[in-house]
């Protein structure tokens, strides 16, 4: 058996494990929460209305049947229906992917095009330069502001003073390409904050990690000019902790762009994943947050893939 | 002889925060159009900063105070950058201690050679440049990526991109020191084989003073940022005018008679803040009188042979009875 069919088979099994275990973990999460389905949605009916109600979807039955009638469908790849709708959850998550996908991979460019160059900038001119300065401080701000504080402000600025961006009204990129990107530019912007910061700071010290090597040197003895010297060398060498640190980010976005959709009303996975959670939806948080555990380990699967691509001592490393 | 390059009481120093370091004290040294002139002396010496300086490569907290640096004419630090890319492109080759660390990691050889080849104008093939530095498997090693060679490749590969250009001078920090025992004369021949057919100039950085006297025909001697003697090898190493000299030679391995004793040196070699009044070596000095801790030594002539030390006319008339060591 070759070496990548074993080693892809490895990471498929603990990628199932990992994926059983996050399935058990939230199944205990929510039901463990205070206040179950029935309660929540007949709050103020008889005992006898909500044990009907619970009667009808199965929720009286022990709970361990649940758990296991739930992995059985789970692994048949059925995620269920929404207890308040009685609809296919996968048909309403995939209907409301593209937006989330949009404004998180939107995120994810503004964070790449602002933090990789002002990142290598700031790393290449040396501690005490305007710019290096300016991405210490903006980086910092940027990393340790909350996204609902910016957004929060930025809810304010842009209510009162529309200045072309619309807040609260969702259009869909099917429908109008300049009307989509006014609505989705502000939640993105928010959720590239902390990812700027990131990949900043990580750029800025891969950069001055790389230019201390012994092959900056060599290159700078054999006349190459300074641009050169960061195309060729400098970019393919510090990718590699700013794809790390993407990885990471990654998941930072699956939680952040819950947040970012309930500010800006963006109708998203995240604010279904939100409402199910205080509906005590369970089909449809449990399905959320496998998904999005799925997602999760399918970036890092593509971060492990681009480390071999980037740097030819991980891909051929063996036993 | 016309020098290649001739370096004249050059003072640099390294500011850092907790103040200065004096790297080279007025250092001299010169080196003529295809001569192989090797530079000695312990770690801290200032070797590796004068290497450095030729292609005024040091980092950015170098400060260059005083003195004269040219290479083949041109004043190195008054250069503009194009010109001094120019210069270490045409005019100069390093080849460094760490050969896996001077090649990037993530490219291929192949294509490290290629853009090597690129920046001169000049037309090599790569199968024949790697075939001048004694590696016949071109099409494995082209497509290798550095850490899958061996060290003596790989430095075969950096002497390779570093000739090239076929530059007047080639530089070589202790390009054996990181290499097996069994390999390092086979490249030092490489090297001194390849200065010879190309007319190269060699200065050659290393700890090994028997590697100096077989391949360099002239020897420079460092100590606390000055080269305190210079001149031919055989001359030198034969009989030493300079007591840090003769140190050097009793300390080194292999020199020493059966049952004799390597003699390291007391003490430890400085680092210098500033200027300094008196002798830097001094302190460790056995021939040191009261006047050599006051009075800073200047460079005197004997013969071909230049010494930075007060008393070496004094040595050098009680060794001419005397025969060579």
């Amino acid at each position: 058996m070759s070496i990548l069919v074993r080693y892809a088979l490895a990471r498929f099994a603990s990628a199932c494990l990992t994926l059983f275990c996050v399935a058990l973990l939230v199944f205990a999460a929510i039901h463990a929460m205070p206040g179950s389905f029935e309660d929540v949605m007949v709050p103020q009916g008889t005992q006898a209305m909500r044990d009907v109600l619970a009667e009808r979807l199965g929720l009286n039955k022990p709970i361990l049947e649940q758990l296991g009638r739930w992995l059985s469908q789970v692994i048949q790849g059925n995620l269920g229906d929404s207890l308040v709708t009685q609809e296919s959850v996968a048909a309403e998550y995939l209907r409301r992917l593209p937006a989330t996908a949009e404004i998180a991979g939107l995120a994810t460019v503004f964070a790449l095009v602002v933090g990789v160059p002002f990142g290598i900038f700031s790393g290449l001119a040396g501690s005490r330069r305007l710019v290096s300065q300016f991405s210490r401080l903006g980086g910092g701000l940027a990393m340790s502001v909350p996204d609902f504080v910016v957004g929060a402000v930025l809810l304010y600025l842009f209510t009162r003073y529309s200045l072309w961006f619309t807040v609260g009204n969702w259009v869909p990129i099917t429908e109008n390409l300049i009307g989509n990107l006014r609505s989705a530019l502000l939640p993105a912007f928010t959720l590239s904050l902390l990812g700027i910061g990131l990949i900043m700071a990580t750029a800025r010290h891969a950069t001055i990690g790389v230019l201390g090597q012994d092959f900056i040197t060599a290159a700078l003895a054999r006349g190459k000019s300074p641009a050169v010297i960061v195309r060729h060398h400098v970019l393919r060498n510090a990718g590699i902790p700013i794809i790390t640190i993407l990885a990471i980010y990654s998941g930072y976005l699956l939680g952040g762009t819950i947040i970012v959709e309930n500010l800006f009303s963006v109708p998203g996975v995240g604010r279904y994943l939100i409402t199910g959670v205080l509906n005590r939806d369970y089909p449809v948080v449990q399905a959320g947050v496998l998904l999005a555990a799925f997602f999760f380990i399918v970036l890092n699967m593509l971060a492990d893939i681009l480390y071999a691509l980037l740097d030819p001592r991980i891909g051929r490393r063996r036993g | 002889m016309a020098a290649v390059a001739e370096i004249d009481s050059l003072v640099l120093e390294f500011r850092s925060r907790s103040g200065r370091v004096r790297a080279l004290d007025g250092a001299a040294l010169s080196v003529g159009d295809g001569q192989r002139v090797g530079l000695v002396g312990e770690s801290g010496s200032g070797k590796s900063t004068l290497a450095l300086a030729l292609g005024r490569l040091l980092p950015p907290n170098a400060e260059h105070l005083e003195g004269a640096l040219r290479v083949n004419g041109k004043s190195v630090f008054e250069l503009d950058h194009a010109a001094l890319r120019g210069l270490r492109r045409h005019e100069l080759g390093y080849v460094f201690q760490d050969p896996i660390g001077t090649l990037d990691p993530t490219m291929r050889i192949g294509r490290q050679i290629e853009a090597v080849l690129a920046g001169t104008g000049k037309t090599a093939s790569i199968a024949s440049l790697l075939a001048s530095v004694g590696l016949n498997d071109v099409r494995r090693i082209v497509r290798s990526f550095p850490h899958e060679m061996s060290g003596g490749m790989a430095q075969r590969v950096s002497i390779a991109i570093a000739i090239a250009p076929k530059p007047k001078l080639l530089i070589a920090d202790e390009p054996t020191a990181s290499l097996d025992a069994s390999i390092r004369s086979q490249i030092l021949d490489l090297l001194v084989s390849l200065c010879a057919a190309h007319g190269m100039a060699l200065l050659l950085l290393s700890h090994d003073l028997r590697a100096i006297s077989r391949y360099c025909e002239r020897v420079a001697v460092m100590y606390g940022g000055r080269v305190i003697e210079s001149g031919l090898t055989a001359d030198v190493f034969g009989r030493p005018l300079h007591p840090y000299t003769e140190a050097l030679l009793r300390a080194a391995p292999g020199q020493e008679r059966i049952g004799g004793r390597i003699e390291p040196i007391p003490g430890l070699p400085p680092v210098l803040a500033g200027r300094i009044e008196g002798c830097s070596f001094a302190p460790r000095c056995t021939f040191a009188v009261d006047e050599c801790r006051t009075r800073r030594p200047e460079r005197t002539d004997h013969g071909d042979r230049s010494v930075v030390c007060l008393r070496a006319t004094e040595r050098a008339d009680a060794m001419a009875g005397v025969p060579p060591a």
